[in-house]
């Protein structure tokens, strides 16, 4: 009914007046419905009080949620009032709380949630291992492994590999997951639209695609036709039959292998070759669910068991050394995710949290010289009878009021600067998508304003409920007594020593990103731009094809006016992921025991003079190094120093496989300077470059693991890349139109990108480091104005006794200087315990580097002395007359 | 001499005097006969039907079978006796002053 008269009443306006008529009685409405919900609980304590059945007093907690609401609102007056003093506060507040839940926002999506499928906490990835190496399964490997692995409720093996999709405009480079059927069982999703592929299209070849909703959003529109449409991978027709729900990623980032989230999802179809490749395609990898009951640890063990005797049952012969040394282990996949961004996260979260600390110790400063002018005041209260519990609310209301609306503040602040972290944080950070704002986060805000508001109110509040008979006597002057003093100069210490372990943080971080940036790659970087192309089966079917268009490619770049050598690569350097097993012909007895496994590539064109690799020995790979030739090969000179010593191994015979059973021989023709294979930070291993021109047909052509047919271009010009990328797209166009390029990166960037989490790190750090000394610089100098504002008359009346300036100033900066060294003797030998931490994360430098301490020891020390200056310069401003003039 | 009536009250008591109404009817009542010049929204209206039923001089009852309830189930009010005494003692009241200005010749007679 109310409801009726409500609408009734909005019609009759609008009649009446039309829009503006719509409004008022909106307005109308909603402030007759607020003062009638008032009156009527006024009318109904006036009709318990009148009734003449007895109704109890209002109950206890009636009256202190009406003290409490009470003391709210005087403390909003009085903080209106000092409007200078609540806006600093507030943005204090606001910037560090943001700044804390904006960190707290990306330790949440990436540590903290749970993975967006069934149960994570069940799903285990199962790996094999040689010495030294963990691997993926090789199909044979998988299949035996499934059989026998009961052990796990479900199971599936995935691979990713980056195909071309076209049919749409542009053609672009998605990375496809190809998977048994087995995988969303495992995982626990199913397809939002749709079906999932079955163990039948997996067995019978058919060619079915599932999508994500990504993909299906940017090329479909989101149009629930799709289902049934054909997409176009390397160029063969896939049927869509699923569509995965949105918030669902696989894989995730994080893993060492196969950690590209995918965009659509295939099954895995192993061909009858793939099935028998004993010894070789190890880049399957597992994910299982875990049986009800059974414990990680286990399933690990299990997994080591059946891996090793289904290697010694069902390896040939020939591969029974490498049978001998297979392990195999089974790890939590959140571990696996998260776990090395785990203490990169903490650290960033504890860094914040300091700056925070800080930052409350400074308002709770502030606070209480506030509250020292109340001092008479809270003694009158206290004499009429306000108890120390009702004194300490009262004064920390006006904390909760100013957490309050520094938290409010704060969360939109940490909107914005979660988004700014997810645009600078490096993309390997995994789940980057997922961070944002949910009700996790708004509890942790919550939390952080109750906790700030304790924090920042405590101290006043206990100090000034003290009892204090002395502030009412007849001229008992207002100040801080000695208490107050020490009080202050405990917490502008403790902010002083928070600062010093910040810096010292920030600064090992710095050091050891410099160290690293400092470190030689191996090549020139500089004016170097790479491509990554990759030639569908479909288009190039045999290896003629294949090294047709790469030879054509190399030798139209070459053309380019600008360009001075051009080569390609199966890697890039800082990217060499492929290892293989070898055998020398002549060994020396010292290198027996070594591991026979190297990084491998195979190059063509002028690719070493193209990124810039010295050489060393005998030559480069030429044009004569071709298919009917003898097979040859270049090593790096941790190759040659390892193995032969200082010998020189040019001439020397290497062959793939092992000395039971292994490849045709291939004759060393040159040693080339060592190259960075991993990241920056990482230990350079023996590395065999091969010429792809003498590639096997067979491998050539290949299209399961592709490797031949996917080459990164490197072009090294004598302008920027950056003129010279659209003529190089240019001439690939010209070759094959449909052909999309991916990567096109600078080999500068690549670098840079390499050390993007250190860089990410340090910045970060030494951010909140440099904020942590802005904050205690404010508190020392804050600390020493208000102290020097007290003293006046001491420091007037001394002053006309005959103390010179000078003597005052002294005294001041010693004051100062005396806390800053209070700051450091607790902060350094905090620092010394804590930097333990960081030892994961730093390049070269040990964490307890006598340099960075001793650095942020003489920093302090001078940011405290700038403190200084100001309430330093005041005491030189005193007039002793007129101070003595007011007493 | 009573104390004089709310206006708003007496507007309230005057529309339910002849029939049973819902808050919605005596709503409109109120606004037809005063010529659109006493609007009554509806939260201040219940909370003048809650304070008349606590005097006693409305009470609430069953809505009649076959009530559209348009938006809620309707709540119906009845005058009480106490109610009707009330209302003829403001309009009363009120009279009075009609005739003094009557006699002022301020109204016609």
């Amino acid at each position: 009914m109310l409801e009726a008269a409500c609408v009734e009443c909005l019609a009759r306006e609008r009649r009446r007046l039309g829009r503006v008529g719509a409004a008022y009685a909106w307005g109308r409405l909603i402030a007759d419905t607020l003062i009638a919900a008032i009156l009527l609980r006024a009318d109904e304590r006036r009709r318990r009080r009148t009734a003449w059945v007895h109704v109890p007093p209002s109950a206890p907690k009636e009256i202190l949620m009406t003290r409490v609401w009470q003391d709210i609102r005087y403390a909003a007056r009085r903080l209106q009032r000092a409007p200078i003093f609540s806006l600093a506060v507030v943005a204090t507040l606001a910037l560090t709380i943001g700044a804390t839940t904006a960190v707290f926002t990306v330790v949440n999506a990436v540590l903290l949630r749970a993975l967006p499928y069934r149960d994570p906490s069940r799903l285990v990835l199962v790996q094999q291992a040689f010495p030294q190496m963990s691997l993926g399964f090789s199909p044979p490997d998988y299949l035996a492994f499934e059989a026998r692995a009961g052990f796990f409720e479900a199971i599936a093996a995935y691979r990713n590999r980056e195909y071309e999709l076209s049919g749409v405009e542009p053609p672009e480079r998605v990375t496809v997951t190809r998977a048994s059927a087995t995988l969303f069982e495992t995982l626990g999703v199913r397809p939002a639209l749709g079906r999932p592929f079955t163990r039948e299209d997996d067995e019978a070849g058919r060619l079915v695609a599932v999508l994500s909703d990504a993909l299906w959003e940017r090329t479909f529109a989101r149009d629930p036709a799709a289902i049934g449409r054909p997409i176009l991978l390397d160029r063969q027709p896939f049927t869509i039959v699923g569509v995965m729900p949105r918030g669902f990623t696989f894989p995730q980032r994080g893993p060492i292998l196969n950690n590209v989230p995918a965009d659509v999802y295939v099954p895995i179809g192993f061909t009858a070759s793939e099935r028998r490749a004993f010894g070789s395609m190890y880049n399957n990898s597992v994910i299982a669910r875990l049986k009800a009951g059974v414990t990680p640890a286990q399933a690990d063990a299990d997994t080591r068991a059946v891996v090793r005797s289904n290697a010694r049952e069902m390896y040939p012969v020939n591969l029974s050394g490498l049978a001998e040394v297979l392990g195999g282990s089974a790890v939590l996949l959140t571990g696996e995710v998260s776990g090395r961004s785990r203490t990169v996260l903490w650290v960033a979260f504890a860094g914040v949290g300091f700056v925070l600390l800080i930052a409350c110790a400074d308002i709770a400063s502030l606070m209480l010289a506030r509250a020292i002018g109340r001092e008479r005041e809270i003694a009158v209260r206290s004499a009429l009878g306000a108890g120390r519990g009702r004194l300490i609310r009262q004064l920390l209301a006006e904390s909760a009021v100013l957490a309050l609306a520094g938290s409010i503040l704060g969360l939109v602040l940490a909107v914005w600067l979660s988004r700014a972290i997810v645009a600078l944080a490096p993309p390997t950070l995994p789940r980057l998508h997922e961070i944002g704002i949910d009700g996790r986060i708004l509890l942790f805000t919550a939390a952080l304003t109750v906790v700030t508001a304790l924090l920042c109110g405590i101290l006043p509040a206990l100090e000034l409920s003290r009892p204090r008979g002395e502030a009412l006597k007849e001229g008992a002057r207002v100040s801080a007594g000695q208490r107050e003093r020490r009080i202050f100069g405990a917490l502008v210490a403790a902010q002083l020593a928070m600062a010093v372990v910040l810096l010292v943080g920030g600064g090992l971080l710095l050091r050891s990103f410099s160290r690293l940036m400092a470190v030689d790659p191996g090549f020139r970087a500089e004016r170097v731009l790479t491509l990554a192309t990759s030639l569908p089966a479909q288009a190039y079917r045999d290896a003629a094809s294949v090294r047709g268009f790469y030879t054509r490619l190399v030798d139209d770049v070459s053309q380019v006016p600008g360009v001075s050598a051009v080569g390609a690569s199966t890697e890039l350097p800082l990217g060499v992921r492929e290892r293989r097993a070898f055998t020398l012909e002549q060994e020396l007895q010292a290198a027996r025991d070594l591991p026979h496994s190297v990084a491998h590539e195979c190059v063509m064109g002028r690719y070493f003079e193209a990124v810039g690799i010295p050489l060393k020995r005998g030559r480069y790979f030429t044009a004569s190094d071709a298919q009917q030739s003898e097979p040859v090969a270049i090593i790096n000179e941790t190759f040659a120093r390892r193995f032969w010593g200082t010998a020189d191994p040019v001439g020397e015979r290497i062959a793939w496989g092992n000395t039971a059973s292994h490849g045709p021989w291939m004759r060393i023709v040159g040693v080339v300077g060592d190259v960075k294979q991993g990241a920056l930070n990482s230990e350079t291993v023996p590395h065999t470059y091969t010429p792809w021109l003498q590639v096997s047909d067979a491998m050539m052509a290949d299209n399961i693991v592709a490797m031949m047919r996917s080459l990164r271009i490197a072009v090294r010009g004598e302008v920027e890349p950056g003129a010279l990328a659209g003529t190089v797209r240019a001439r690939i166009r010209a070759i094959d139109p449909a052909l999309p390029v991916a990567s096109v990166q600078t080999m500068n960037e690549i670098v840079s990108r390499s050390a993007a989490v250190p860089r990410f790190t340090a910045l970060l750090v030494s951010l909140f480091a440099a904020l942590a000394l802005l904050l205690a610089a404010i508190g020392v100098g804050g600390m020493l104005a208000t102290s020097i504002s007290r003293r006046l008359p001491e420091l007037g009346v001394r002053m006309a006794l005959g103390a010179q300036r000078r003597t005052l100033v002294a005294m001041v900066i010693r004051h100062g200087m005396l806390l800053a060294a209070a700051g450091l003797a607790v902060g350094l030998p905090s620092a010394w315990l804590l930097s333990r931490v960081l030892a994961s994360l730093l390049f070269e430098i040990s964490p307890r580097d006598p340099i960075t301490f001793a650095t942020v020891g003489a920093v302090l020390s001078a940011v405290t002395l700038v403190a200084c200056a100001i309430p330093a310069w005041r005491v030189t401003r005193v007039d002793p007359i007129t101070v003595l003039r007011k007493e | 001499m009573p104390a004089p009536l709310e206006p708003h009250w007496f507007q309230i008591l005057l529309a339910l005097a002849d029939r049973d109404l819902h808050g919605l009817a005596v709503m409109n009542d109120v606004l037809e006969r005063t010529g659109g010049r006493m609007r009554l929204w509806p939260g201040m209206l219940y909370r003048a039907l809650g304070r008349l039923a606590d005097m006693n001089l409305v009470v609430e009852i069953e809505p009649p079978d076959g009530a559209a309830a348009a938006g809620g189930r309707p709540r119906f009010f009845r005058i009480t006796a106490a109610g009707r005494r009330a209302c003829a003692a403001e309009a009363e009241r009120l009279a009075g002053f009609v005739e003094v200005a009557r006699r002022k010749k301020l109204l016609k007679a």
